[in-house]
């Protein structure tokens, strides 16, 4: 009788997108963006411990930092950075009420400006440093 | 425009009391402007008298025959079978999400009623007062003061589309919260606010817009949580420079 | 069954605190991404690029506020996606605690960090 019932367990369906609005599609970017940056942010804070540790730590891992998987792995930082902040945005003038009727479009082009700043920062990432 | 009949498998979730669920097929001839509900009247008329779901009034009023049908919250009694299948497809139809399943497509809705009644939620508001997000039709100027029935229908199929009410059961969900909206707007009452303004009120809502999308009645439930979210914010600045309770 | 307990667990201040440490965050970034990239468009890519940038005491500061902001939005963040989890409230708790912990743990050792590299241009 229960198997209906909301239940923790069921956490993995908030990432479904199946039979869902554009809505719950920037639900679902902001929280896989949110835990990945929040990741980020633990990695960059124990690596910048490197500096700490004098040139010679820092500069060899800058170095690493420079292999073509690693510089993959920042743009992936940089394009959840961009979709993040963008749909924050979204969601704190809908919070406030701004925009609610627009909310679609407003997702659709926050989006579409997202992808655009990831392909440049992939552009002068990979092709001009 | 006559295309005649069409053949149409109604897949139909059933369960009853502690027996695991199955979906079961029913083979049917419809006319494709017929409604979804119309098919589960006549499989129950006709195939399965143990068939068990909701309905009443048949025109969207009474908010009894909510289902899940093709994966979307739909009011069964107003979903054309053309708008959700093709002539030899498919209709699945399943008992809203978030809540227990009683009987197949039945759902107990007695702690969604609860909290529409913690919300004070009203049944009619006066034309006047009736704060929507889209222009109302206009009624006679005759002088007489006229009332609109609540647009909420009370059906749950926001809650049932809400994906934070998949995994937190406490969330009081849109319909309770619009309800709030709509009476705190109209009575200036504080303790809804406090109701609210907590971890299983307005600030659990992450603008899927879901429930907005599913509503069949125009309350645009999502529309109401953030112009709830406004009011609680300027209730509590003003508390921190006036001390008003 | 019960009704609606009105827990407190989120009001409206902590929701106001990572909106606002959002937005900062956006335009902190934004800053970021001005003087790290086009100011300096090599970027700071070596040991004793990064101990010259920090000897401006506004760089400091930009960098400390971005800390806190950052370290403060994550963390309301993830108790915000803790809370959708419907936790009891003696997990709850429990998690206020190590989220607690690890905020002002990640705030000190940052500040510590940041001060130590300014030190270090004399």
């Amino acid at each position: 009788m229960k198997n209906n019932q909301p239940a923790p367990g069921k956490a993995l369906r908030w990432f479904d997108p199946r039979h869902r609005q554009p809505g719950t599609w920037a639900f679902i970017l902001n929280r896989i963006t949110a835990l990945g940056l929040t990741l980020y942010l633990a990695l960059h804070l124990i690596m910048l411990g490197k500096l700490a540790q004098g040139p010679d730590a820092y500069d060899t891992f800058i170095a690493l930092a420079k292999t073509p998987w690693i510089k993959v792995g920042e743009l992936l930082v940089i394009s959840a950075g961009l979709i993040h902040g963008l749909n924050g945005i979204r969601i704190a003038l809908t919070s406030f009420g701004i925009g609610v009727t627009v909310q679609r479009q407003l997702f659709w082009g926050f989006l579409t400006l997202a992808l655009l700043g990831t392909v440049i920062f992939g552009y002068f990432m990979f092709f001009v440093h | 425009m006559t295309e005649g009949h069409w053949h149409v498998t109604f897949c139909i979730y059933r369960k009853k009391g502690d027996q695991p669920p199955f979906y079961q097929d029913f083979p049917l001839e419809v006319d494709p402007d017929e409604y979804v509900l119309d098919g589960i009247e006549r499989i129950w008329a006709f195939h399965d008298r143990s068939l068990t779901f909701r309905h009443a009034c048949h025109h969207s009023t009474c908010g009894a025959c909510g289902m899940l049908v093709n994966g979307v919250e739909k009011l069964t009694c107003i979903t054309p079978i053309r708008a959700v299948t093709k002539n030899g497809g498919t209709i699945r139809v399943e008992p809203l999400r978030n809540f227990p399943v009683l009987s197949d497509l039945v759902v107990d809705m007695a702690e969604f009623y609860l909290r529409m009644e913690q919300a004070h939620a009203l049944q009619v508001v006066p034309v006047a007062q009736s704060t929507l997000p889209y222009e109302p039709p206009p009624f006679p100027d005759d002088g007489l003061p006229h009332q609109r029935l609540n647009d909420c229908i009370e059906c749950g199929m926001c809650v049932s589309a809400c994906p934070i009410a998949l995994t937190a059961s406490s969330y009081q969900g849109p319909a309770a919260l619009a309800a709030t909206q709509q009476t705190y707007s109209l009575t200036g009452e504080k303790s809804l606010l406090s109701l609210v303004d907590c971890a299983d009120g307005v600030w659990r809502c992450h603008s899927g817009f879901e429930c907005t999308a599913v509503c069949p009645s125009n309350v645009d439930p999502a529309w109401r949580i953030m112009e709830l979210r406004r009011q609680v914010i300027r209730h509590r600045i003003q508390r921190i420079f006036h001390q008003d309770r | 069954m019960p009704g609606i307990q009105p827990k407190a667990r989120e009001g409206a201040f902590l929701w106001l605190i990572k909106i606002l440490a959002g937005l900062s965050i956006v335009i902190v970034l934004g800053i970021h991404f001005v003087v790290n990239h086009l100011v300096a468009p090599e970027g700071l890519l070596n040991y004793s690029d990064v101990v010259r940038y920090y000897q401006n005491p506004w760089v400091v500061t930009m960098e400390i506020f971005f800390l806190i902001t950052v370290v403060t939005h994550a963390l309301i963040g993830i108790r915000s996606i803790l809370l959708d989890l419907n936790p009891s409230d003696s997990l709850l708790s429990i998690i206020n605690l190590i989220l607690a912990v690890a905020g002002v743990g990640a705030v000190t050792y940052g500040i510590w960090l940041a001060l130590e590299i300014a030190s270090r241009g004399q």
